[in-house]
């Protein structure tokens, strides 16, 4: 008990005199039949890759309504991905063509609203691509890590 | 124009009398000459109370979805009204053969506070007419005639829909589109977060914009439900940021730029304007025009393989 303590202790005072750096927070809408199972491929081989993404699950791109992205920046994250299955290979045969013209306009109209681009990313993840999963959300995290952290939508 | 506005009566008249229609949606006066407000006429005698003139400004397509759901109703429209009922039809909220179109030939709608800077008293004006130098509007001290620069809203500035698309009679004469005009709107260019954040900032969340659009059909609306909180009914910049977004997203391959969201914006927001550049956005890029009858498909109710990928697009 007492080690224990004292290991706590310590772990504080490292932490008080390095602070942690700044880590964005990231939402990520993923498809079930691919990019959710690419991301669980990702996990199940254990790659590493950053904490930073909070993922929700939804049935296909096709279901990732232009607001779910419109929330995720109101609510304040730094970031937002959409990911979906390859065109071709979707589920429903073609939900994630439909998710293709959508998610082209959400990512204008965040251009017209002055939202830099940069905080937004779309991409094709297959179920085998645990790989590309975890670079993806590593590389996406740089990028919006570059950026710092998001003012909100209407400041 | 009151030829026109004759020949609307004694159409909307005929209609009602041989029984093609219950109910005639037109324009009636106002309280004074440049505004309008919306008339329902449902008896024949009361064909009088239409009128027509540039101060015509409600886009009547709006009550189309209630109204004409299982009847047959006439409508006076201009052409971009008409436009509005092209994609009501698209989407299935109107049969077309629920409506009988009264089509005008267009020569673009006033924007009255234009003509205070004309040196117009509003209160004093007892006609408008065009001319072919412009607006002439005779006052009791007199007439002037202003440019149609000097007196148009936006959108009639650089509109080139004059004439009906759609109709069931045509009437009026329609006038070419103007050249060298443009929309400005100051400041949008500078920072756009900026700008929306300020502009969002002065939102009352009066929802006067979806009321007036023919485009919000939607018998429930996000913004009204509370669960899913989409937008909480606070009036902050935030919450109005989200309600904005989302209708103008919800807008996409839909409006057609009449800009009412716009003329009743109690607080002057630019309302229409997200809407206008994602449809043309779109339209370059899906050669989509909302308004255009022989489009079939809804924009994001069809996608066609070769699609724009937004995938590599930010890349």
């Amino acid at each position: 008990m007492a080690e224990q303590t004292t290991t706590l202790e310590a772990a504080t005072e490292e932490s008080a005199s390095e602070p942690r750096e700044w880590q964005p927070s990231i939402l990520a809408i993923l498809c079930n039949w691919c990019s959710y199972a690419g991301a669980d491929l990702a996990g199940s081989t254990r790659l590493h890759y950053p904490e930073t993404v909070r993922i929700v699950r939804v049935p296909c791109s096709g279901r990732a309504d232009p607001m779910f992205v419109l929330k995720g920046f109101q609510k304040g994250f730094d970031g937002v991905m959409v990911l979906g299955c390859h065109p071709g290979d979707c589920h429903y045969a073609k939900g994630n063509y439909y998710a293709r013209r959508r998610i082209a306009l959400t990512q204008d109209l965040l251009k017209l609203l002055g939202i830099p681009p940069e905080r937004f990313h779309f991409e094709w993840v297959s179920a085998s691509e645990g790989n590309r999963f975890a670079a993806l959300i590593k590389e996406f995290t740089e990028q919006v890590k570059a950026l710092g952290p998001f003012e909100g939508v209407a400041r | 124009m009151s030829e026109t506005q004759d020949r609307i009566q004694e159409e909307a008249k005929k209609a009602l009398e041989i029984g093609e229609v219950t109910l005639v949606i037109g324009w009636g006066a106002g309280s004074v000459p440049f505004k309008t407000t919306p008339v329902f006429i449902d008896k024949p005698e009361d064909v009088e109370k239409l009128v027509w003139n540039p101060a015509c400004a409600n886009n009547l397509a709006v009550y189309l979805p209630k109204l004409a759901r299982d009847r047959k109703v006439g409508v006076v429209a201009k052409p971009c009204d008409i436009r509005s009922i092209i994609t009501l039809i698209r989407e299935k909220q109107i049969k077309r053969e629920n409506v009988f179109v009264i089509g005008l030939g267009c020569a673009g709608v006033i924007d009255a506070t234009d003509l205070e800077g004309a040196n117009v008293r509003l209160r004093d004006v007892t006609s408008l007419e065009w001319t072919d130098d412009g607006l002439k509007v005779t006052t009791e001290s007199g007439a002037v005639t202003v440019p149609p620069a000097g007196c148009l809203r936006d959108q009639c500035l650089v509109c080139d829909k004059r004439t009906p698309a759609i109709s069931d009679v045509t009437l009026g004469e329609a006038v070419g589109r103007l050249e060298g005009l443009s929309i400005d709107i100051p400041g949008l260019s500078e920072d756009r977060k900026a700008y929306w954040a300020e502009q969002f900032s002065r939102c009352i969340r009066c929802y006067a914009c979806r009321q007036v659009c023919p485009g919000c059909y939607c018998e429930s609306c996000f913004c009204d439900r509370v669960e899913p909180k989409w937008t909480a009914k606070k009036a902050t910049a935030d919450e109005a940021w989200m309600f904005h977004a989302t209708r103008a997203m919800h807008l996409a391959g839909r409006c057609i730029g009449c800009g009412e969201c716009e003329r009743v914006c109690p607080v002057g927001i630019p309302v229409v304007e997200l809407a206008r550049e994602l449809n043309a956005i779109a339209k370059e890029r899906y050669g989509f025009d909302p308004g255009d009858a022989d489009e079939e498909k809804p924009l994001l109710g069809s996608y066609t393989e070769g699609d724009l990928d937004p995938a590599h697009h930010s890349e």
